[in-house]
């Protein structure tokens, strides 16, 4: 038994409970519960579930060309099972994965951590947007480097306007709770007004500054956005708290429930009845300060038009004045993402190959204080392994099998001068934390045979075992729950009939939190 | 490097020695843990020796384990590979060393009698890539480009320079869609098959002499080997029909739908040069390798020498033995390309050429440390870290112990 979290086990014994590991320990070392169900593997392996920290699996084509995609879009919400070959990621000793796509967009969308299932897949709770993803590269194609250091420098206005988005945000905050103060008072003097139907106005009013009351109590509740200690005290204590936009885009009503409209009406009749005028007549206002498109008898008033003003009469009232409703700013989930990232509850994973590309990709982490940053298809690692390890990214390896970027020699392809094999020995040399990851779902089933490979580069065995297990859960922020053979975390268990690394190796059974998700027949 | 001079500097044994000097001076003692002389592959069975030794006489392997003479051992300089593994090198079965080009005649369709050596660089760049993937001898095919392309050779890489070591193998024809894409004739398959079908029958029936029909009826007789590019099911009948007609075993080079012939291919007793292969392909591709070797057909691999290795554990994974892809790798090439008393093993007389790993070449752990080529060392170390503590040299032949695990 291969724990990862501790050293090999022999005639090692794994002990699951319901989801969970139970116990490991060494057969005659452990007492088995009553009625335990045994499975033997005499001869077999015994390795914590295999974690792919980077494939496109269970993403259709469609997905997979998406260009349209950005900081905004969820993956999770297009995974589909196809059922193809490439979907039974299970059966080749796959208990997670961490699904993305490369659509050749910029920012093409945040990825999700999902547990492949033998009939299709799970999505890991908590974990649907993981990270996001930011591509900073060119490609393989043939470029000038000045050229393509003008555009890497050039994402960095990504990160433009963030700050003003979220000053934006907290001023629509701040206007609308003192809309809401500033409406209360002026319906309560013109309550008080009205002698004659002052119980009945004041009491919705009452409810309405209760209700608000209720909703916004700053410092108590957290915005859905922002982390408590806030990024350079942007968001720290005292921020009012953010309100859920509604659905479909329109402005939240701020009417109190109980105020119906036809308890508006009668209010407003009322306060129309203290000028002297016919309700029907006047230019009316609706309760958020909006022209009103229905008459008292809710047909369509002839008289309302956006942006009028009040009736003249009720502008010769030394009370409040009706308070505007303020402006909600445009809602942007890009920004709202990249805001999550540079507060840290959100990695952001940079697609970088080339030398230039990673200093560039290092250099936006340094410049915007970005805490997370994961490094994938490094191709160039070696060369700035320092700096990465000062920086603390960690680093996502793809296509680690024998010149997979290229022949040897030839000159035409730019990444034929790269060795994925050799990256993972040099990386774990300078303390580099990596995962070894297949890259597309095909390659997913690789994974096994890419650690290898870079064993065949002098990287130890067990540092190639913890690349597919333990730090790509460390890297997706999942391991406290998989990754190792641990007491308490999930039973994700596989088992095969030789060491893993070798080329004829099979995998005889696979469980996925506690349950059997394949079994060789 | 460590080499271990075990001569004695006594005056009457410097005599000796000095008498021995011209032949002994130049022989090397190479130990390992572990020496394959030959895979086997479907009845053969390997040949492989525990804690054992190769005598190098003039690039060529001169004894094998117990069969060294004492003195020969004593005088040769040795080289120790500690617990590594050596094996045969590896052959390429087929090869333009990217010179498609130069390889194949673009005017004219029909051209059996050209001769590959003869546009054979021994300075060639793509040569040096040869030694680092394990690849000890090639076979210089005609491009894909012509019906009939011209006669193939065979040839070796070297630390500086490579050399051909026969000039004159085999026969390349092709009914690939290259060959009929040509702004001549052919332009079609059938086009392509009619061409090969007149051809051969006025070579067999026909009264004409010519080098182009003399080298049609070495095949027929069975003198050369002919290979055919072909990939399709179309293409591939058309080569079988082409085999069965004028009596000959073609040997495929491409063959990516031979699981839909397999059956014919095994009658004809066809042997198939496979493409190397990547984790991206078909799993029928992946799996083809398997299903071969189950229908008893030959086959080994050509195409990029650094993925030879590759193809061969990724065989392995999608269900073929270790001791045939071994044999992939090492013996079958050679039988295919008629070379099987030079190269493709390591027995008295063959070229000293072979590989050293750490660990079993079919696992992608397991680390290459030295491509030995004609006897000497053309890429890696002269010898391993790690020093095994033998306790004899002269160890007996175990056979059957195909993969070492």
């Amino acid at each position: 038994m291969h724990p990862v979290s501790g050293p090999p086990i022999k005639n090692g014994v794994v002990i699951i409970r319901g989801e969970r590991i139970f116990a490991i320990g060494q057969q005659g070392d452990l007492q088995l519960p009553p009625n335990t169900k045994v499975l033997k593997f005499p001869d077999g392996h015994i390795y914590p579930g295999l974690i792919d920290a980077s494939t496109d699996v269970f993403a259709d084509a469609a997905l997979r060309r998406d260009r349209s995609l950005n900081g905004g879009s969820v993956i999770a919400d297009g995974l589909t099972w196809t059922d193809s070959r490439d979907d039974h990621l299970v059966e080749h000793g796959i208990t997670t994965a961490y699904v993305n796509v490369r659509t050749g967009s910029q920012l093409p969308g945040q990825g999700a951590i999902v547990r492949p299932r033998s009939g299709g897949f799970e999505l890991w709770e908590d974990k649907q947007q993981a990270a996001m993803q930011l591509r900073m590269t060119g490609g393989n194609g043939a470029s000038h480097p000045l050229q393509r250091q003008a555009q890497l420098e050039a994402v960095s206005k990504l990160f433009d306007g963030l700050d003003k988005y979220i000053e934006d945000q907290e001023k629509y905050e701040k206007d609308l709770e003192k809309y809401e103060e500033d409406f209360k008072k002026y319906l309560e003097h013109h309550a008080k007004k009205n002698g004659k139907d002052k119980k009945d106005a004041k009491k919705p009013a009452d409810k309405a500054g209760d209700a608000k009351k209720e909703e916004a109590k700053p410092g108590e509740a957290k915005p859905a956005t922002g982390s408590p200690a806030g990024r350079r005290g942007r968001r720290g204590e005292g921020r009012p708290p953010r309100r859920e936009p509604p659905k479909g885009g329109e402005p939240e009503e701020l009417v109190p429930e109980e105020l119906t409209p036809e308890a508006f009406e009668q209010l407003l009749a009322t306060m129309m009845a203290l000028t002297g005028k016919p309700a029907a007549a006047a230019d009316v206002q609706g309760p958020q300060g909006r022209p009103s498109r229905t008459s008292p008898q809710g047909k369509p008033s002839a008289t309302a038009k956006p942006g009028a003003k009040p009736a003249a009469a009720a502008s010769k009232d030394t009370g409040p004045k009706r308070p505007t409703y303020p402006k909600k700013p445009r809602e942007d989930l890009q920004k709202e993402a990249l805001n999550k990232v540079l507060d840290g509850d959100l990695p952001l994973r940079i697609e970088a190959h080339r030398v230039d590309e990673l200093r560039a990709a290092l250099n936006l982490q340094r410049e915007k204080e970005i805490p997370l940053v994961v490094l994938e298809q490094a191709y160039g690692a070696d060369r700035v392994a320092e700096d990465i390890a000062e920086a603390g990214a960690t680093v996502v390896l793809t296509d680690v099998l024998p010149f997979s970027l290229g022949a040897p020699g030839d000159t035409r392809n730019a990444y034929a001068k790269f060795d994925p094999t050799a990256l993972p020995s040099k990386l774990n040399a300078a303390g580099v934390p990596f995962a070894i990851a297949g890259g597309t779902a095909r390659l997913s089933a690789m994974l096994p045979m890419m650690a290898a490979a870079a064993v065949g580069r002098g990287l130890p065995e067990d540092a190639a075992l913890r690349a597919i297990t333990l730090t790509p859960a460390e890297i997706l922020g999942i391991a406290k729950d998989t990754g190792s053979l641990t007491r308490n975390k999930f039973a994700d268990v596989i088992v095969t009939n030789g060491p893993l690394f070798a080329s004829d190796s099979r995998v005889l059974l696979v469980i996925s939190k506690g349950r059997t998700e394949y079994e060789a027949k | 490097m460590q080499i271990l001079n075990q001569r004695r500097t006594t005056g009457a044994l410097l005599l000796t020695a000095l008498c021995t000097a011209p032949i002994a001076a130049q022989d090397v003692l190479v130990q390992a843990s572990k020496i394959v002389v030959a895979f086997g592959a479907g009845e053969t069975k390997s040949t492989t020796l525990a804690d054992s030794a190769l005598l190098i006489r003039d690039g060529k392997i001169a004894f094998v384990g117990a069969d060294i003479p004492p003195e020969a051992r004593r005088a040769a300089r040795v080289v120790d590979y500690g617990t590594a593994t050596i094996s045969p090198g590896f052959v390429l079965a087929a090869t333009t060393l990217g010179r498609d080009v130069d390889l194949g005649e673009g005017a004219i369709a029909f051209t059996p009698d050209l001769r590959t050596a003869e546009a054979f660089d021994p300075w060639l760049e793509q040569l040096e890539q040869l030694a680092p993937a394990g690849v000890t001898a090639f076979g210089l095919t005609p491009s894909a480009r012509n019906v009939a392309g011209g006669i193939g050779a065979v040839g070796k890489p070297g630390k500086d320079r490579g050399r051909l070591l026969a000039a004159e193998v085999f026969v390349g024809f092709s009914v690939s869609r290259t060959a009929r894409n040509q702004e001549r004739q052919p332009t079609s398959l059938m086009g392509a098959h009619q061409m090969l079908r007149e051809s051969f029958t006025e070579a067999r029936d026909g009264i004409k002499i010519g080098p182009d029909l003399a080298v049609l009826r070495q095949v027929m007789s069975g003198q050369r080997p002919a290979f055919f590019y072909a990939d399709t099911f179309a293409e591939l009948n058309a080569v079988l029909e082409i085999g069965a007609s004028f009596n000959f075993a073609p040997i495929i080079l491409g063959g990516s739908e031979s699981d839909r012939v397999l059956q014919k291919l095994a009658t004809r007793g066809a042997g198939v040069v496979l493409n190397t292969l990547n984790p991206s392909m078909r799993l029928a591709e992946l799996e083809l390798p398997a299903k071969l070797t189950k229908a008893g057909i030959a086959f080994c691999f050509a195409g990029r020498p650094d993925q030879l290795r590759l193809s061969a554990a990724l065989a392995v994974r999608h269900g073929l033995d270790r001791s045939t892809a071994n044999a992939a790798l090492t013996r079958t090439p050679a039988t295919i390309l008629g070379q099987q008393a030079n190269i493709g093993a390591l027995r008295s007389g063959c070229g000293a050429d072979f590989v050293v790993f750490e660990g079993d070449l079919l696992d992608l752990g397991a680390r290459h440390v030295a491509t030995w080529i004609d006897g000497k060392l053309a890429h890696g170390t002269l010898a391993h870290s790690k020093l095994a503590h033998r306790t004899g040299p002269n160890s007996k032949p175990q056979t059957n112990i195909s993969g070492g695990r």
